[in-house]
């Protein structure tokens, strides 16, 4: 059985906005720091972002409490990878 | 031309479930167990396009309804993951099923099939499939005013039924599902995405449908599904 590989936590967010919203590998490699997230994705909803989070801690071996979770968190594609990049140096 | 998907049952507890089989004349013959809850949704047409690639590959497929799920008389709010199980043997005895294909959470709902031949799509413990129903109820109650978070909820589980993304999950499911984990047996195949960075026996292409917020198919997936299946099957 091949072995766990260890993903960096942007080509993590990456591939989870990707699956989440159905894009190819060069759409979702456009996204930047300043790319808008939720309000601007309406596939983005809560029930999109539960699961979101969830294959973050998953993918990411990371547990995110619910009060680290607000609104500021899914303005931006950037919020979002340094918010795991801060979770995986905890 | 080729065949349509028939509705066909099987019986558990008095009740007869329903079951879609395709090709139910050929030897080869596999019961693909579905996602559990909103993932089931997501991934049925995907299910479904795989039972039409096994049967160009001559292999029968039989998917079932778990207990309470989809058209079932019986309440989901009285039943475990323990019957999902047990209903799963019955089906599989029923229909002379040869191998299982399991999708996700399905994976729990035949871990006790030791001896079986299993394939194992991207399996998941029910303790992270009820964490992300918790999320979703935490967000809506939130939207609602109130502050309730995951801790709560699953000790409120312990006690009374829990209404989740609209599943009413009894206490004793939710017990069973929190500490159901990955099940290992002896004839497994393990089949995960190439996106995925878990351990696995085989990689296909393809997409992570049961996150879309909307159900989708992927028919490269399917067909990729199918063929591994049937190369897993041999002749």
């Amino acid at each position: 059985m091949q072995n766990k590989v260890e993903l960096t936590p942007e080509a993590a967010v990456r591939a989870v906005m990707r699956d989440i919203l159905g894009l190819s590998e060069e759409q979702v490699a456009e996204f930047t720091a300043e790319t808008e997230l939720f309000g601007a994705l309406p596939e983005l909803d809560s029930m999109a972002v539960a699961g979101l989070l969830t294959e973050l801690e998953d993918r990411l071996d990371i547990m995110i409490d619910d009060d680290e979770v607000d609104g500021e968190l899914f303005e931006t594609f950037g919020n979002l990878v340094a918010f795991a990049e801060m979770k995986v140096t905890e | 031309m080729t065949a349509i998907p028939a509705f066909v049952s099987y019986e558990f507890a008095d009740c007869k479930e329903l079951c879609l089989s395709l090709a139910a004349q050929s030897g080869r013959r596999v019961m693909l167990v579905p996602p559990l809850f909103d993932e089931m949704n997501r991934m049925r047409k995907m299910l479904v396009d795989v039972m039409r690639s096994l049967e160009a590959h001559e292999i029968a497929s039989f998917l079932p309804n778990l207990p309470g799920t989809n058209e079932s008389l019986r309440p989901l709010e009285q039943t475990m993951l323990s019957d999902w199980q047990k209903a799963l043997e019955a089906c599989a005895q029923q229909h002379q099923i040869s191998h299982i294909a399991s999708f996700r959470g399905g994976a729990l709902a035949v871990a006790e099939m030791k001896t079986a031949n299993h394939w194992i799509f991207s399996p998941v413990k029910g303790a992270t499939i009820l964490r992300t129903m918790m999320r979703t109820k935490v967000a809506a109650d939130r939207e609602a005013g109130l502050n309730i978070g995951l801790a709560e909820l699953a000790a409120r589980a312990k006690t009374g039924p829990l209404e989740l993304a609209g599943n009413i999950i009894g206490s004793d499911l939710f017990t069973q599902l929190n500490a159901a984990e990955i099940p290992s047996m002896d004839n497994q195949r393990i089949v995960r995405l190439k996106s995925d960075n878990k351990p696995g026996d085989v990689q296909i292409p393809g997409t992570a449908l049961w996150l879309r917020a909307e159900p989708d198919d992927d028919l490269d997936m399917s067909a990729a599904i199918a063929q591994d299946i049937a190369a897993w099957i041999g002749q």
